[in-house]
């Protein structure tokens, strides 16, 4: 018993690595633009990294939509020369990271009928849980709203927050650059139809979303402080135990966690430094060439919170979050009144890219995976991170507070993604040959600020002020479900080790490139669906039961409403 | 140290089953058990935890959290009489500091903490308090150890 989890970290540790040198097939071949990170690329650059070829440009060129996939024609593009102590540090950090992405990605986007596997298998979880639980995102919608509003709220419930509470927890770490840089990606790499698929994937993600934040609840730890201790973590090891697979249970906790921590670096972390980097240097060029002084800054900002133990500021970035995002809505809005006559032939667009689409967006499967991929990376729906915040809530039911985290994917994705998406497709910005630069380096929020701007003078400013608070309460957020997991594998005691290296890593996601911060990212997030999805499909049985006690108690008006 | 009854003990605890063995020791090397000091140890709170940023967590509730979770626990295992306290900080320099402040002859502490990885990372609270208490400290066997 001494040592088991130990045994099992490794075990994980070892099965990882075996499976990424054993297959040395690439996502890429699955048609599968954005993983950028190539064999050739990485071998060469660990052969030759001081040499002056620069493969943050060819990583970035080779994640171009080149229909027919030849990646070798990016090659040509002429090689930058690293100019300085910090550039060529900067490369060179780079160049690991891309290295490390390939590795990764050769078996977690391994290609299964043209569908990278992570991909296959959130679209496979959220059908699932959507025809299982009868369609409880639709179903469901209007009690969620009802009790989110307070209306079932009782203070004497176990737990920490709200409901309302909660749900804003959540969503501060789901609402963030993903839903305006990460969608510019979608539809610039994955034309107008990954719009539609992106919706779509918003909506069964309700049901997956649902599930898992259900059994977060049932699962939770209450520890003596009163603190919730819950996530997926806790689901899988408890869970799958008490169906007697406890070693499986354990197994796919650890390496749920082991992911999580990474997701909290890579999506969580990096990601938002470095796209909102992307559209603050829109407006401050000066940043352009001084990366690391945005990173340093970001690095100061979260650190006195999280090492610091400013709560203030915690507190406020969640509370002005809602209102920006707000604002960037009404924004969106604006624009697709502005350009009232063309959103029919929009639509159009859309859906004829959805379901014809032009070869160069890698195909009927190529978008369809364009528009899944960026809405699981945007809402969490299926990646079992948003468990961590609902178990927190406040009820006596499970089952309620997974009703109200199905508002999540609506919110994040049919709402707000939906909003970047239209104006990208909208203004053109997805084949504006000016734009191409920023759609070439999967610079999406630069796409976002730029196709904004044009249509609103000074938006920009305004932008760049919203995508630094998203991402400020994304991180912060995200560190506390990285930390979670990381008092999971090692005691809470460890936390300090954690925070110093999570500022690490937003200081990385300043000077590494957009693609391969995206591709660390995905690969992270999204793979936390492989045990998450697994765990949750096996435990579904439970939550249909409890789902079909509470909604008959619930139609029988036994829960009464307060006011 | 003598076998004589001791007048002021401290038992960490951590309300794992190894704690009650502890509790029943101390009670029986106590000359009364209102000289016993059961100390149990929150960590410092988070600042990113929704509990935190929603501001409806904090010591003051967290601390009378702990002292209602005493008063239930030891009703049910039968334990009347002795003293229990919250304290926040790092496990073994808190109950070492606790047991020096309060001139205690004894620290009863379980040895069953961390294992496996954990125990690697961390070092266990146990050996922590040996090496800064100036008051003997007994150590008891996990019943499981191998």
């Amino acid at each position: 018993m001494i040592q088991q989890r130990f045994f099992w970290i490794l075990a994980v540790l070892v099965a990882v690595w075996q499976s990424g040198t054993a297959s040395p097939s690439y996502a890429q071949d699955a048609g599968d633009p954005t993983v950028a990170a190539e064999p050739a690329d990485s071998e060469a650059t660990a052969e030759g990294a001081e040499s002056e070829s620069s493969d943050t440009n060819q990583a970035n060129e080779e994640s171009e939509p080149t229909a027919s996939g030849d990646a070798a024609a990016a090659a040509d593009d002429p090689p930058e020369e690293p100019a300085g102590f910090f550039r060529s540090a900067e490369k060179q950090v780079d160049n690991a990271f891309g290295e490390f992405n390939g590795f990764l990605a050769s078996w977690m986007f391994y290609p299964v009928f043209g569908f990278p596997l992570a991909v296959l298998w959130l679209i496979i979880g959220a059908i699932f849980f959507t025809v299982r639980m009868k369609f409880i995102n639709l179903r469901g919608f209007k009690h969620a709203i009802l009790v989110t509003a307070g209306k079932y709220d009782d203070p004497e419930d176990v737990g920490e927050v709200s409901h309302f509470q909660a749900l804003t927890a959540a969503l501060s770490a789901t609402v963030g650059l993903g839903n305006i840089a990460g969608v510019a990606i979608a539809v610039s790499v994955g034309g107008p139809g990954a719009t539609f698929w992106m919706i779509l994937a918003g909506l069964l993600g309700m049901s997956s979303k649902f599930t898992e934040c259900t059994l977060g609840q049932k699962y939770r730890e209450v520890r003596p402080d009163g603190r919730i201790m819950g996530g997926a973590m806790f689901y899988l090891s408890k869970g799958l135990s008490e169906m007697g697979m406890a070693p499986l249970g354990k197994f796919l906790a650890i390496f749920f966690a082991i992911l999580c921590i990474g997701g909290s670096f890579g999506g969580g972390n990096a990601f938002q430094v470095n796209q909102s980097l992307n559209a603050v240097q829109e407006t401050i060029p000066f940043l352009e060439q001084n990366r690391w002084l945005y990173g340093l800054i970001m690095t100061v900002l979260v650190g006195i919170v999280i090492i610091g133990g400013i709560r203030r500021i915690a507190k406020t970035a969640e509370k002005i979050v809602p209102f920006m995002c707000g604002v960037y809505v009404l924004a969106a809005l604006a624009i697709l009144l502005m350009n009232f006559s063309e959103i029919p032939s929009a639509i159009g667009t859309i859906v004829a890219g959805a379901f014809n689409p032009d070869a160069m967006y890698g195909g009927f499967i190529g978008v369809l995976v364009q528009g899944f991929r960026r809405a699981a990376f945007s809402n969490e729906a299926g990646v079992g991170s948003a468990a961590i915040a609902h178990s927190a809530a406040k009820t006596d039911y499970p089952v309620r507070e997974g009703i109200v985290a199905l508002l999540e994917p609506f919110v994040d994705t049919v709402v707000v993604c939906t909003m970047t998406a239209l104006v990208i497709v909208i203004t053109g910005a997805y084949e504006s040959p000016e734009l191409a630069v920023y759609r070439d380096s999967n610079n999406g929020a630069a796409l976002t600020s730029n196709a904004m701007a044009a249509q609103i003078t000074g938006f920009q400013y305004v932008l760049a002020i919203a995508v630094m608070l998203f991402a400020y309460s994304t991180m912060i957020s995200w560190s506390y479900y990285g930390e979670r997991c990381w008092a999971y594998l090692f005691g809470d005691r460890a936390s300090m080790s954690y925070r110093i290296v999570f500022l690490v890593f937003v200081f990385l996601g300043s000077i590494v490139s957009s693609t391969n911060v995206l591709d660390f990212g995905d690969l992270m997030i999204l793979g936390m669906a492989f045990p998450n999805i697994l765990g949750v499909l096996l435990l579904s049985g439970k939550v249909k039961t409890d789902l079909d006690d509470y909604w008959n108690r619930y139609k029988s008006g036994e829960f009464t409403r307060s006011s | 140290m003598s076998w004589l009854p001791k007048s002021n003990i401290v038992v960490p605890i951590d309300f794992s089953d190894e704690s009650e063995q502890a509790i029943r020791t101390a009670l029986e090397l106590a000359d009364d058990p209102s000289h016993v000091h059961l100390v149990h140890v929150l960590f410092p709170l988070d600042s990113v935890s929704p509990g935190v940023v929603w501001g409806e967590t904090d010591d003051t509730k967290r601390e009378k959290a702990v002292n209602d979770y005493f008063d239930t626990y030891l009703a049910e295992k039968g334990v009347e009489g002795v003293r229990h306290t919250v304290l926040f900080g790092n496990p073994g320099h808190e109950i070492s500091e606790y047991a020096t402040n309060n001139a205690a002859d004894l620290i009863v502490i379980p040895a069953h903490g961390y294992h496996g990885i954990k125990r690697y990372v961390l070092g266990s609270v146990a050996e922590r308090v040996i090496r800064l208490s100036k008051c003997p400290v007994l150590v008891l066997r996990r019943h499981d150890q191998d």
